[in-house]
């Protein structure tokens, strides 16, 4: 057996030499055949290398891991420059990475190799609104609506773009147009009720954000919005229920605690909102919110120094937290730092606070 | 047993201590000269307390009486400190002083000593509590006073005032205004330190004192007052400095208002009589001229004139003025000008909607001309002298109304030299806790109650609690990786080595299809085709004359510019010829 082994190799040897020997130069016409054939194996070869690329970004978008993802996007766009899907999970990576810029440019390449990716133009949409161009952002849902009239989300971020620049009544439209296309929409019960709260229709607001509560009974901030919208309706005791349900379902919801606070301050009880606020800050120890509004409790309690702490540690937190400059800038002046207080009202001015204002010209000129 | 000893020691100190000495020679048997010395000085302390008080009940200056009473009292107190009346005589004297805080111990003592010493104590410790702010005992002991002064005379209006400032101060200091009162230490002095007044800017103050100079001191020992003036640098006030030149006499010169733009002063000066009269300074370079009294309209024979202030549009002065025949205190007049170039004062007019039936003024007109600062010992006052603002509507001035806790006290309180943003105002005080006398306090007003921002937030859009993320992406696809071989060849006759023209028939082992057919060149026996690269092939080659030729070969995955060069032998058909079935790799280039 060994012995026909040896001769089936020796064989093989024959006619492999045999073979190289008889190889003939190619003809011209031959080498432009062959050279036609690398070529073509070439493009194949790198249209491959794309495809993988872009499965291993699916991958890795799936894992979350966005940066990874983007890369191989990247390398399979860079491969095979026509590959439409690649560009377009590049662009929503980049969404999800909040690289919105990158993401605009992204899905503007695809949609000028494709002008009718209508899901293209909803997240070019979501980049641009993340880089708050509003206007380019409602263009870009428009031109989804137009090419995708039943996609819920392009109505839903439309809605949500037209709350941002206050046209709460077409914002309404369109969230109204979201739950229709989809009713279990929980999402848009909640905005189109903050569009009625913003509109000072209270009622109405609570009878959506009800429902979206009853859409999704786990929206720990819709009950926070019930709670800050009755707190606004004086109805202190609802208020403080809704806020104790949110906290209920998010034990760490260190915003429920400040607001619970605020409506405890409000209706006096002050004690119960020092207890909350400083709670708030316990679970979230970056929530400038809480601090400032420790040092408007303090402020209450006429112990300005501790007003003082408090409101250094606001604008500590959040060097842009205009109320924290304004309760600060009180404390200071309480303290006899009139100069103090006149430089953070200033600050707190041009941070947009109404108060910031009208202290700083009341006081300071 | 130590306890009850302890109760009879203090019942007996009690006993001691509330124990008056009449001044009777039989209490001084053993000091006759003292009691002597002692009885005169109360006797001449006496006249001189008596006119005090008559003065006193007119509303009217009642001078240095009071001051020289004091001294007299002073002796006979260091004889016998432990008699009822003269203790709250001089708690009297002390109460009608410019530091009136002295008076309280006096009352209290006397009080101990002899509750019924004088019908006026009840009336006196209700003056004495209300300094210590305790108005609810001093209305009481105001309201004992009535019950048992039964004189029909004017009194009862000092009483009635009184009980309203205990009132008024009550609700005052549970309502604050919102300022602060300083002490300017830099300025003060134990004397008296006064008549703030200041440029619109804030930064140049001139006031008056009657601190230590080198003028000779009057009957009690006091010096008279002299103009003085401080410069705000980085806020603090300098070391204030006499204003040079005859501006400053040997008699009582007071600043009274500085104009707005600082460059002329208004100020009072007494004669040697004690009859005070309005003046007028200007700013020469960096003095202040020779001081012209004002027209007769403003500065009369008749009456004293104090506390003048310039109006906002230079065409009125405002000014206090005192008589003989008043029984009101001063009130607050006005004298305008018909024509500025003539300086033609008119007679003065009073303003009756802000003068009391006590003392009025000093008066401060704002740059606005729309509101009078005016003191007054009357309206609403929280006691002594207050500060009041009056706005002027449709051409009136309105009903004084206080300018309210910390600004007033129950001292008293009074001028008001204000900056232009109405943020610090310069005041006088005798108030309790000054280096002594009246002193300068600042005021500084920090506006309205400010509430702080309580902030509440919200997710009012979900998408920005928890975004939308529409991350459905686009999903995997199948990666093809075709790469083809050129697979190059020719079919010759074995022996001969000539191309022979020969069928080819390649299948795909893998799927046994047959995926090649072509016939190669008849001249030259070539072929050339591609196949894809790591597979198995079967190779069958048929020609007329020739053995049926096959054989299985791999190709493997290679480069991209992977060829096969094949060349075919095929045997001509003869006997013996034998066909070989072979599985054959290629070696490729």
């Amino acid at each position: 057996m060994k012995q026909a082994r040896r001769l089936l190799v020796l064989g093989l040897l024959l006619f492999s030499a045999q073979a190289t020997a008889q190889v003939e130069a190619l003809t011209p016409q031959e080498q432009r055949y062959r050279d036609s054939i690398t070529k073509l194996n070439q493009q194949n070869a790198t249209i491959a290398a794309s495809q993988e690329a872009y499965n291993k970004g699916i991958e890795l978008f799936n894992n979350k891991q966005y940066d990874a993802a983007i890369a191989e996007f990247s390398k399979s766009v860079n491969a095979d420059p026509n590959f439409t899907a690649a560009w377009y999970n590049k662009g929503v990576a980049e969404n999800e990475d909040e690289r919105f810029s990158d993401a605009v440019k992204t899905f503007t390449n695809l949609i000028e190799k494709n002008p009718s990716y209508a899901k293209a133009y909803f997240q070019r949409g979501r980049a641009y609104q993340g880089l708050s161009d509003y206007l380019l952002s409602e263009k870009d849902y428009e031109k989804s609506i137009s090419l995708d009239p039943a996609n819920p989300k392009a109505y839903y971020n439309y809605g949500t773009l037209k709350f941002l620049q206050q046209d709460y009544a077409t914002a309404i439209r369109y969230f109204t147009k979201t739950i229709e296309l989809d009713p279990a929409f929980a999402y848009a019960y909640n905005d189109r009720g903050s569009c009625h709260r913003m509109m000072a229709n209270y009622p109405k607001a609570i009878a959506d954000y009800e429902e979206a509560q009853r859409k999704n009974p786990n929206l720990a901030f819709v009950l926070n919005n019930i709670g800050t919208t009755k707190k606004k309706m004086k109805d202190y005791a609802g208020a403080i229920a809704a806020f104790n349900r949110a906290i209920s379902i998010d034990p760490n919801y260190a915003l429920a605690y400040n607001n619970r606070g605020a409506t405890f301050l409000e209706k006096g009880s002050i004690d119960d909102a020092q207890k909350d606020f400083e709670k708030a800050l316990q679970l979230q120890s970056s929530y400038a919110p809480a601090a400032s509004n420790l040092s408007a409790v303090w402020f209450k309690r006429k112990d300005y120094a501790k007003a003082l702490e408090f409101g250094n540690k606001a604008v500590s937190l959040d060097p842009k937290y205009a109320a924290g400059y304004v309760n600060r800038g009180m404390a200071k002046e309480m303290l006899r730092d009139l100069n103090g207080a006149c430089e953070d009202w200033h600050k707190a001015n041009e941070l947009g606070a109404v108060e910031g204002k009208t202290y700083y010209s009341g006081n300071c000129n | 047993m130590k306890k009850i000893l302890t109760a009879i020691v203090l019942g007996l100190s009690v006993q001691t201590f509330a124990q008056n000495v009449e001044f009777k020679s039989s209490n001084f048997k053993d000091d006759k000269e003292g009691f002597k010395k002692a009885e005169a000085a109360i006797d001449q302390g006496n006249e001189l307390f008596k006119a005090a008080n008559e003065a006193l009940f007119l509303v009217q200056d009642f001078g240095l009486n009071y001051k020289k009473a004091l001294q007299q009292y002073e002796i006979a107190q260091k004889f016998n400190p432990n008699n009822a009346e003269l203790n709250f005589k001089i708690g009297v004297c002390h109460a009608h002083s410019n530091d009136p805080s002295k008076c309280i111990s006096y009352f209290k003592k006397a009080k101990q000593l002899d509750p019924a010493c004088d019908p006026f104590l009840n009336y006196y410790m209700g003056y004495a509590l209300q300094l210590e702010g305790k108005y609810d005992e001093a209305l009481k002991s105001y309201q004992a006073f009535e019950a048992e002064y039964k004189k029909a005379d004017n009194f009862a209006k000092f009483v009635g005032q009184h009980k309203k400032e205990c009132a008024a101060a009550k609700t005052a200091e549970a309502n604050p205004v919102r300022a602060w009162v300083d002490n300017v230490e830099a300025l003060n002095t134990p004397q008296d330190d006064i008549a703030p007044s200041i440029s619109t800017d804030g930064a140049e103050m001139i006031f008056s004192s009657n601190r230590s100079n080198s003028h000779q001191t009057n009957e009690v020992g006091e010096y008279d007052y002299d103009i003085y003036s401080t410069s705000l640098n980085d806020g603090t006030w300098s070391k204030p400095k006499a204003l040079a030149g005859t501006i400053n006499s040997t008699t009582d010169d007071v600043s009274n208002c500085l104009s707005y733009d600082g460059s002329k002063m208004l100020l009072h000066r007494a004669d040697q009589t004690g009859q005070t009269d309005i003046y007028e300074s200007k700013l020469v370079g960096a003095n202040w001229s020779d001081p012209k009294k004002m027209v007769f309209q403003i500065s009369s024979d008749k009456a004293s004139e104090t506390y003048a202030s310039y109006s906002d549009d230079g065409w009125k002065i405002f000014f206090s003025r005192d008589s003989d025949t008043r029984t009101s205190g001063t009130e607050v007049m006005f004298s305008a000008m018909q024509n500025k170039m003539k300086q033609d004062y008119m007679t003065a007019a009073g303003i009756p909607s802000v003068n009391s039936k006590f003392n009025d003024g000093p008066i401060y007109i704002h740059i606005d001309g729309e509101t009078m600062y005016i003191a007054s010992q009357g309206h609403e006052s929280l006691g002594g002298y207050d500060i009041f603002v009056s706005k002027k509507a449709q051409g009136q001035w309105g009903a004084p109304v206080n300018m309210g806790y910390p600004i007033n006290t129950p001292y008293d309180d009074f001028f008001f030299a204000s900056t232009a943003n109405g943020k610090f105002a310069y005041i006088a005080s005798n108030r309790s806790g000054g280096k002594g006398g009246y002193d300068i306090y600042r005021v500084t007003f920090f506006g309205p109650e400010k509430k702080p921002v309580v902030e509440t937030e919200d997710y009012l859009l979900a998408s920005i609690a928890q975004p939308v993320k529409d991350h459905a992406i686009e999903s995997t696809v199948d990666v093809k990786k075709k790469s083809l071989t050129v697979f190059k060849g020719v079919t010759i006759d074995a022996i001969s080595r000539k191309p022979v023209e020969a069928q080819i028939e390649i299948t795909d082992n893998a799927t046994g299809q047959v995926i090649e057919t072509f016939t190669t060149n008849s001249a030259t026996g070539k072929f050339i085709i591609t196949l894809n690269s790591g597979k198995n092939y079967g190779i069958s080659v048929k020609a007329t004359g020739y053995l049926f030729h096959s054989e299985n070969f791999d190709i493997p995955a290679g480069t991209p510019d992977q060829l096969i060069n094949k060349t075919i032998e095929l045997k001509n058909i003869a006997v013996g010829s034998k066909i070989a079935l072979r599985n054959i790799f290629f070696d490729h280039g």
